[in-house]
């Protein structure tokens, strides 16, 4: 009986100080990050290197992820807007959604699926293959050399993706609402320009560079922790991925009561 | 010199050392001997670092680097390299670009420079013909003989090998003697060498230390080794499978 009670209990318990050492261990790296990068000592080659790898890797399902966003939030606004008639309300309906708040989420959710992963899992195979340390024993620091690279292209890239992202999903909203409800794209574009978003553009453009940091902040975090050979480097993907998107929500939460739009 | 004075260290409940006290004179070549799992590897991991002791202090070159912090500990590397056990290239670079990195590092030498002088050192171990290749497409032996180059760039004054000759074949393992001989000849180098392979050993070593549970068995010249009359270090070096060794 003790223990049926106590079973639960500890395993919350578990939970919660695994949750205080990540959020503990994420900030301490954030802030030797900072460190490197005021006044800026890292290295630029990598730095090339891995916003050229985190560009050719995350284009392909943003654009795709944006597409269908778009052509979702027509879809679910079609019913309303074939019943009232308001094709005007469209474009602002698709911009202030997309932009604000479902484009960042989305897109934040599949660059930490893609990007994210595929760090924790590098970072992890150099811990385990003693990589890293032999960069330490070169006396290479691996925060400059490994994480702060890694952390400058996924902010970075995270933005741009971002100012893609937007394009493209209005993209998909116009296709889709010409072929299914028959509004024309000049309709919803100037419906869009006339609705004045650029405080949701900013707003989303600035949450994207807040998931970015959480990104590339957890994700380095969790790799530089693996322990344990090849589960462990299975383990940390696992909980980076899961940790990400928490963070996502948390952020974009936070971010949103922060900074409220529109009202 | 290198001085370990009386190191601890354990991870969890397992003991891995237990007092391990040794000295290598200035220009020496020590050879680290010990069945698998004895602790070599997690010895030499102390003098650079990698691991720091439960207790016990670590001298090097006269200096107390026990409790150095990890940027502290950026300078003493530069001066002791460390070969690993296991060769540890960074498989996302090609073979040149492994050995050119510390130079274009520490020295802010251009991709150039840095690649001519990598090359150079590749050429210490014979693998200037491979600089173009990758980590993954060769195999152990010469990988670690890449690695003994990457760990020569920065000159060091002490090097630590951790089984350099291990999974290299009779002719290579050869040349690895050979190029430690002529660092501590020819460089004054001080170097620890990790190593099963009793024909190196018994070539170049100046002295022997041989662990066993956790503390040095013995301490001595070749000679000595192969004069001692303790039946674990005769069992060891004669290769023997019965005996009084614990493992
Ligand atoms: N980071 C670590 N965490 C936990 N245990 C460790 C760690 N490093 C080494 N050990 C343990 O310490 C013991 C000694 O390991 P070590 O690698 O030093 O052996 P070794 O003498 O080098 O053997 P080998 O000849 O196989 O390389 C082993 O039992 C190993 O499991
Ligand atoms: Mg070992």
């Amino acid at each position: 009986m003790r223990r049926l009670l106590m079973a639960p209990l500890s395993s919350v318990g578990r939970s919660a100080l695994g949750l205080a050492e990540t959020i503990g261990g994420a900030t301490l790296l954030f802030g030797r990050i900072l460190r490197a990068l005021i006044p800026p000592r890292f290295d630029r080659d990598e730095t090339w290197r891995q916003l050229y790898g985190v560009g050719v890797k995350s284009y392909a399902i943003v654009v795709v992820t944006a597409l269908f966003v778009g052509a979702i939030m027509v879809i679910q606004t079609a019913f309303y807007v074939r019943r009232t008639g308001a094709t005007s309300l469209l474009g602002y309906g698709v911009g202030f959604t997309v932009f604000a708040e479902i484009g960042p989420i989305l897109i934040g959710l599949m660059f930490s699926g893609r990007v994210g992963a595929n760090t924790t899992a590098e970072l992890g195979t150099m811990v385990v293959t003693e990589q890293v340390d032999a960069l330490r024993a070169l006396a290479i620091d691996p925060i400059r050399y490994l994480v702060v690279p890694r952390f400058v292209a996924m902010m970075i890239m995270m933005g741009l993706l971002m100012v893609l992202g937007d394009g493209f999903a209005i993209i998909g909203a116009t296709l889709t609402a010409d072929t299914l409800i028959g509004v024309d794209p000049s309709v919803l574009i100037s419906s869009l320009l006339e609705s004045h978003l650029l405080d949701e553009y900013l707003l989303g453009l600035g949450k994207a560079l807040c998931f970015g940091v959480s990104i590339s902040v957890l994700s380095c975090w969790f790799g530089l922790g693996v322990r344990g050979g090849a589960t462990g480097v299975g383990r940390a993907v696992n909980n980076s991925v899961v940790a990400n998107a928490a963070a996502i929500f948390f952020i974009d939460f936070v971010v949103g009561w922060l900074f409220p739009v529109g009202l | 010199m290198i001085e370990f004075i009386d190191i601890h260290k354990s991870f969890g409940p397992k003991r891995v050392l237990k007092g391990v006290s040794l000295t290598v004179d200035q220009g020496q070549v020590l050879y680290v001997i010990g069945s698998s799992g004895a602790g070599k590897s997690v010895l030499v991991k102390h003098l650079v670092g990698l691991l720091r002791p439960d207790s016990g202090r670590i001298i090097l070159d006269g200096r107390d680097v026990t409790w150095l912090s990890e940027a502290e500990f950026y300078a003493v590397r530069k001066k002791c390299a460390m070969v690993f056990q296991n060769s540890t290239l960074f498989d996302s670079m090609s073979i040149l670009d492994n050995v050119a990195l510390p130079y274009r590092k520490h020295f802010r030498l251009s991709r150039d420079e840095a690649s001519r002088r990598a090359l150079d050192k590749l050429a210490l171990v014979q693998m200037e013909d491979a600089a173009r290749r990758f980590p993954g497409d060769l195999g152990d032996g010469l990988r670690k003989r890449v690695a003994i180059a990457r760990a020569l760039t920065l000159e060091p004054e002490f090097v630590i090998f951790d089984e350099p000759t291990t999974g290299l074949d009779p002719v290579a393992a050869a040349n690895v003697d050979a190029l430690i001989r002529s660092l501590r000849n020819d460089t004054g180098v001080t170097a620890i060498v990790v190593s099963h392979d009793l024909r190196s050993i018994f070539s170049v070593a100046d002295r022997i230390a041989m662990i066993y549970d956790g503390n040095i068995r013995l301490d001595g010249t070749p000679q000595e080794f192969r004069a001692s009359d303790d039946p674990v270090v005769s069992q060891f070096i004669n290769g023997r499978a019965d005996g009084p060794m614990k493992i």
